[in-house]
């Protein structure tokens, strides 16, 4: 006999998982066809009726804390098959949402990011503060150069002086925008969203665990984070590969657009990573002419993203059969923003449109400012989160 | 009567082709008898071809020599004529084919060697029926004396008021009687009730005040309120009826029939009549007897019983787990009038009660039954009440633990928008104990559909009790009835006043007294309403029927009755007794007075006779013993290997059309039995087997339906008392050196047709390893 488990309904949850997209909830009638039809539900353990169950009784504690959500890729069979319409596959979404809300610090920002009231600050804010460094490098460079070389002198053997680039080109995107103040803008809003997803995981670990050993979901009973991240070294090639997000029958052509964005992202990380070891150890500087192999994979990896994220929007567009939530379309917007003024940006480069590029520029960099600031509260954070769960799946032998 | 005989054979549906018809018109003509054949009976030239016989005054009792009974009887129907069914189509020529009989040639009709079991058999039936005709009269219908149209009914709730517009409606005089001081019954308590219309998910205001308006408009219905009915006496048609107000005792308060550990005397001996009398008059002092009518009761023509229920109380031992005894732990009755008087509140200290558990099931054992008396009533009043604990608060919580949901038909939308609001939460799960916690509730429930073993901390329990029929605790009915004021074998039907719910709804087990609502089975008030308008016409034909001489159900339109040749009654009791329905009473001699308006006719009584004086019309004892007599027996005189022969009793109405479908699908059994329709095998008397046996039959099976829990029996108890007797016969049998197994009983169901070749065909082998009769030839 298990502990007596007190059911604690908490109709706020069930209004927020509602208004996050999983309105159908309380339409469940436990019949289990969803754990059929379910790729990923364990021989006997019915998910994900157990998570619908505990989604329409408002069981904040049960979900929110169960690792199995992160899981679930949405692939809609059971929404599918459901006789009643609860669409078990959007509940999930909601309730990963709110479980995103409920890991982020600091919660207000959580909020807003799921808001769509709030957006007009999302964006404004981001953009407010590119125009006051755009202004500032192109209209006090030489002050600028002053201060740099009073705060910096020699250090990293003389090269971090202001507007170095590349030359060469016609255009510098450091001559509208430093070089400096993106680093300066993109390091700590990263730094930002890395410590929010550490504190996140410190609990979120802790939590999955205690809830698969006290639903039986596990074999495990402490917790060891040394294996733990072993498992997630395992995982990794069943990510890079999609072979969960294959199993899904509805959404099959969902997997490809995914895939795109992912391997973009790679792309574009390693890109980014290389320049900025080689701007601050090589001292080399950008753009890199279109020969290099770092500017082949940065073209390949932006296409893939623009590609990608344009597949995901076509089909959200041309299905009616998805539920289209503000946090999908936000995350959506963003993505496909980024990648289409970062190609569009470079092709005006090329093309020698000083000003047309500078202004796709700026609206590249409000892009990837929402990007890194919001990525532990949108629905991004489900790298992360689904990782996690994924790895700590492996680690305990989910059943 | 002066009887014409004629017999009428069709050559039609394969008769002919299968036949040999010269020597079938042999038979009649032998006797005498004009036999006439027609290629198509029953068509327009055929129908005629009989009637201008009728008409030319040449024949007015004839054998029909066609298909079976149960097909065409409108057709082959004239008026002032006795009429027999000889089943040469489903009984003879389907069922057998000359593929596997063939037809004997010239030779081999005059050897003792062959013989030709089908025509034997088609002979056989055409003998069974010129002698049926033979025995039987035209019935005359009975009359009562007195007779009244007047329609009674019991229960002012919303059913006995529904039945009584129904029936004024139509024209007939209504009497509402209601115990209480005024009409609404329990719907008359309650806050709301349930949906009745789409989107079925609001509650509505109570039907009750609206239903009382109308009643109290309609000057052919007259409410007596604070009166019960001490006795209904005589029968339907002519019910004579006396009132009082309940506690009140009077000289006609109904009396009661002896218990039956006062029925013998000290060593265990029965008592005889006249004792038994005088000491039930002692037991009964200061009321009348049954047969005393009361010279100031009302006459009533039919009784429309709508008692209603009342909410079961779930106390002790058995339900301390459910913590029936603490202050906040209420039955849904009394959650309900919480509810009437307004916001829900805890009966303890009058708090607000917003977290409220719904417990559908006792939950503490490995079964998952529900209460007593629960069903989808109680279901759908946990989620009318779940609503309550929504209306009245906004953040209130109502949680609903069952082991069964059932909301049939419409209400599933109910369901479903309950279950889709925010603040209801239901499991299936069996609660294992509730205990005060403070000033709250802990609820504990295992096997739940979130996993074992959850706990609800709650500010009230509801608990579901059931609905138990009026019936359960009183006769309410108070027949003076020798067989008692209520209904005798009610335990079969779980208390509630039914005589076979799935083919009679509305009958009780007492002719002219017509159940309608909770007391029938657990129902909406809805479906009451709806179920009042079928006992409403029920009584109505019942006063329609008495008023014409006939039976009401289910042989409708039967204008026999039981006639008792009195001369040899030996008191017995018999009838009395086993009547399922109390048609018969007997006087302090236990001489037995029939009320054929409260017969249906089943023959039991004929069955029970031992001195076989009960006779119908047209169902007599010499009528089927004649028929058995009828029977050839060929013997060893006839032939070298002569065949055995079989008598089968069938109960018409399950076992006989079952019959017939097994001709119609042409599957084969032992043409050597010959099968005699009977009303039922309650009316099957010993004697015709025991004729059987004695004239050289081989053996006799009696087919009936089933009984028991799953019974089937139209009259109750037929199939029953027939197996019962048919073991006595073994007895009897041994004395002559008979093996018992020569008579066989078994049930049927209706749709297990399929099991009927077997069944027969078991029983003849069976009897042919023993050997032929020994009395054969004798």
């Amino acid at each position: 006999m298990t502990e007596k488990y007190l059911a604690q309904p908490d109709l706020g949850f069930i209004a927020q998982v509602k208004g996050l997209g999983g309105d159908t909830l309380k339409k469940c009638y436990q019949c289990a066809t969803c754990s059929v039809a379910c790729p990923i539900a364990p021989e006997n353990s019915p998910f994900p009726r157990k998570e619908m169950i505990a989604a329409s009784w408002g069981l904040k504690d049960k979900l929110i804390a169960n690792g199995d959500i992160w899981l679930c890729h949405n692939c809609g069979d059971c929404t599918d098959l459901c006789p009643r319409g609860a669409a078990p596959g959007d509940v999930l979404a909601a309730v990963r949402s709110a479980a995103i809300i409920e890991y982020a610090t600091p919660k207000a920002l959580a909020k807003a990011v799921n808001d769509p009231k709030k957006l007009p600050f999302l964006i404004g804010i981001p953009a407010i503060w590119v125009a006051l460094l755009a202004f500032i490098t192109m209209n006090y460079g030489d002050t600028m150069t002053k201060i740099f070389n009073v705060l910096f002198g020699d250090a990293l053997w003389g090269r971090l002086h202001w507007n170095a680039h590349g030359g060469g080109h016609a255009i510098s995107h450091s001559n509208f925008f430093s070089t400096w103040f993106v680093d300066m803008t993109m390091i700590p809003t990263a730094t930002f969203a890395v410590i929010v997803f550490l504190l996140a995981l410190k609990r979120f670990i802790v939590d999955i665990h205690a809830n698969a050993v006290a639903e039986g979901k596990t074999d495990k009973t402490t917790l060891n984070y040394k294996e733990l991240f072993q498992a997630l070294i395992r995982v990794i090639p069943t990510v890079l590969k999609h072979d969960k997000f294959n199993e899904c029958e509805t959404n099959k052509d969902r997997a490809t657009p995914h895939m795109m964005v992912l391997y973009g992202f790679i792309g574009l990380f390693t890109v980014t990573s290389v320049c900025f070891l080689m701007m601050y150890l090589g001292g080399y500087y950008g753009p890199y002419p279109q020969l290099n192999p770092i500017k082949w994979l940065a073209n390949i990896a932006g296409v893939s993203l623009v590609i990608g994220s344009g597949l995901m929007i076509k089909n959200r567009l041309s299905n009616k059969d998805t539920l289209n939530t503000y946090k999908d379309w936000f995350i959506l917007g963003i993505v496909f923003t980024l990648g289409l003024t970062g190609m569009l940006t470079e092709m005006a480069r090329l093309a020698h449109l000083e000003y047309i590029s500078y202004a796709l520029y700026y609206l590249h960099l409000i892009a990837i400012i929402n990007l890194f600031a919001f990525l532990p509260f949108s629905k991004m954070a489900h790298l992360v989160y689904r990782l996690t769960a994924m790895a700590y799946a492996e680690y305990g032998n989910r059943k | 009567m002066d009887k014409k005989y004629g017999v009428y054979i069709c050559t039609g549906c394969g008769i002919g082709d299968t036949l040999d018809m010269e020597a079938l018109v042999d038979v009649p003509d032998e006797e005498g008898v004009n036999c006439t054949t027609h290629p198509f009976l029953c068509s327009k030239e055929g129908v005629a071809l009989i009637q201008k016989d009728v008409d030319d005054g040449k024949v007015n009792a004839m054998v029909i020599g066609a298909c079976s009974k149960r097909v065409n009887f409108d057709v082959f129907k004239f008026d002032n004529c006795i009429v027999e069914r000889a089943n040469l189509r489903e009984g003879v020529v389907w069922p057998h084919s000359r593929e596997k009989y063939p037809a004997l040639t010239e030779d081999q009709k005059d050897d003792e060697e062959h013989f030709d079991p089908i025509q034997m058999k088609a002979e056989d039936y055409i003998k069974m029926g010129m002698i049926s005709v033979e025995k039987v009269t035209l019935p005359e219908p009975y009359k009562l004396e007195s007779f009244s149209k007047k329609i009674l009914v019991l229960g002012g709730g919303v059913t006995g008021m529904a039945a009584a517009l129904d029936a004024a409606k139509t024209g007939y005089e209504v009497t509402i009687v209601e115990k209480t001081d005024a009409l609404g019954g329990y719907a008359g308590k309650l806050r709301s009730q349930m949906p009745v219309a789409e989107p079925f998910e609001a509650l509505q205001t109570p039907v009750v005040d609206a239903m009382i308006q109308e009643v109290e408009s309609f000057s052919n219905i007259t409410v007596k309120t604070n009166t019960i009915v001490a006795r209904i006496a005589g029968q339907p048609g002519e019910f004579t009826v006396t009132f009082k107000t309940p506690g009140e005792k009077i000289a006609f308060d109904v009396p009661f029939p002896l218990p039956e550990e006062m029925l013998v005397d000290e060593t265990g001996k029965e008592l005889d009549a006249e004792t038994a009398h005088a000491k039930y008059l002692e037991y009964n002092e200061g009321r009348e007897d049954i047969l005393q009518l009361d010279p100031n009761g009302e006459l009533y023509g039919a009784v429309v019983l709508a008692a209603g229920w009342r909410p079961s109380v779930l106390e002790g031992e058995e339900f301390a787990h459910l913590g029936v005894d603490l202050a906040d732990v209420v039955s849904n009755d009394e959650f309900e009038m919480i509810a009437a008087k307004g916001k829900i509140v805890k009966p303890s200290d009058g708090k607000e009660a917003k977290n409220v558990v719904f417990i559908q099931s006792p939950g503490k054992d490995e079964d998952d039954a529900d209460f007593e008396y629960c069903g989808s009533v109680t279901s759908m009043v946990a989620l009318k009440q779940a609503k309550y604990v929504r209306n009245d608060y906004s953040d209130g919580k109502a949680y609903i633990i069952y082991q069964h949901m059932r909301t049939p038909g419409l209400q599933e939308y109910f369901y479903k928008s309950m279950q889709q609001d925010d603040g209801v939460f239901m499991t299936k799960g069996a609660v294992t104990e509730v205990v005060a916690q403070g000033d709250a509730l802990a609820v504990t429930a295992t096997d739940t559909l979130l996993g074992d073993n959850i706990a609800i901390k709650a500010d009230m329990v509801v608990v579901a009790g059931g609905m138990v029929p009026a019936t359960k605790d009183d006769p309410i009915i108070n027949l003076a009835y020798r067989q008692g004021p209520g209904f005798r074998d009610n335990d079969i039907f779980g208390q509630y006043a039914d005589s076979n719910y799935i083919c009679f709804p509305y009958e009780t087990q007492r002719t002219g007294v017509y159940a309608a609502g909770t007391i029938r089975r657990a129902m909406t008030i809805e479906e009451s309403i709806e179920d009042a308008t079928g006992a409403a016409l029920k009584a109505i034909q019942c006063i329609e029927s008495a008023n014409r001489g006939m039976a009401v159900h289910p042989r409708s339109g039967d204008m026999t009755y039981p006639d008792f040749f009195f001369q040899r009654c030996t008191q017995c009791k018999r009838c009395t007794v086993e009547c399922p329905f109390g048609a018969l009473d007997d006087d302090e001699k236990g001489t037995p007075k029939i009320n054929p308006t409260r017969c249906r006719r089943c023959g039991t009584c004929m069955g029970a006779c031992p001195e076989r004086i009960i006779t119908f019309a047209d169902y007599t004892i010499d009528s089927i013993g004649s028929q058995v007599k009828a029977i050839g027996v060929p013997s060893e005189d006839d032939y070298d290997e002569p065949p055995f022969r079989f008598l089968a009793l069938v109960c018409e109405n399950d076992a006989f059309p079952a019959l017939d479908m097994v001709g119609m699908n042409r599957m084969d059994y032992s043409p050597n039995v010959r099968f005699i329709p009977v009303r039922c095998l309650g009316s099957v008397n010993t004697i015709w087997i025991k004729d059987a046996l004695a004239q050289g039959l081989d053996g006799a099976i009696l087919i009936g339906c089933k009984h028991g829990d799953d019974y089937q029996c139209h009259f109750m108890k037929g199939s029953e008392l027939a197996e019962v007797r048919v073991k006595k016969i073994g007895d009897a049998l041994a004395s002559l050196a008979l093996e018992e197994e020569r008579v066989a009983f078994e049930e049927i169901a209706i749709d297990e047709y399929d099991k009927l070749p077997g069944i027969i065909n078991a029983f003849v082998e069976k009897v042919e390893e023993m050997g032929p009769n020994p009395f054969k030839g004798f």
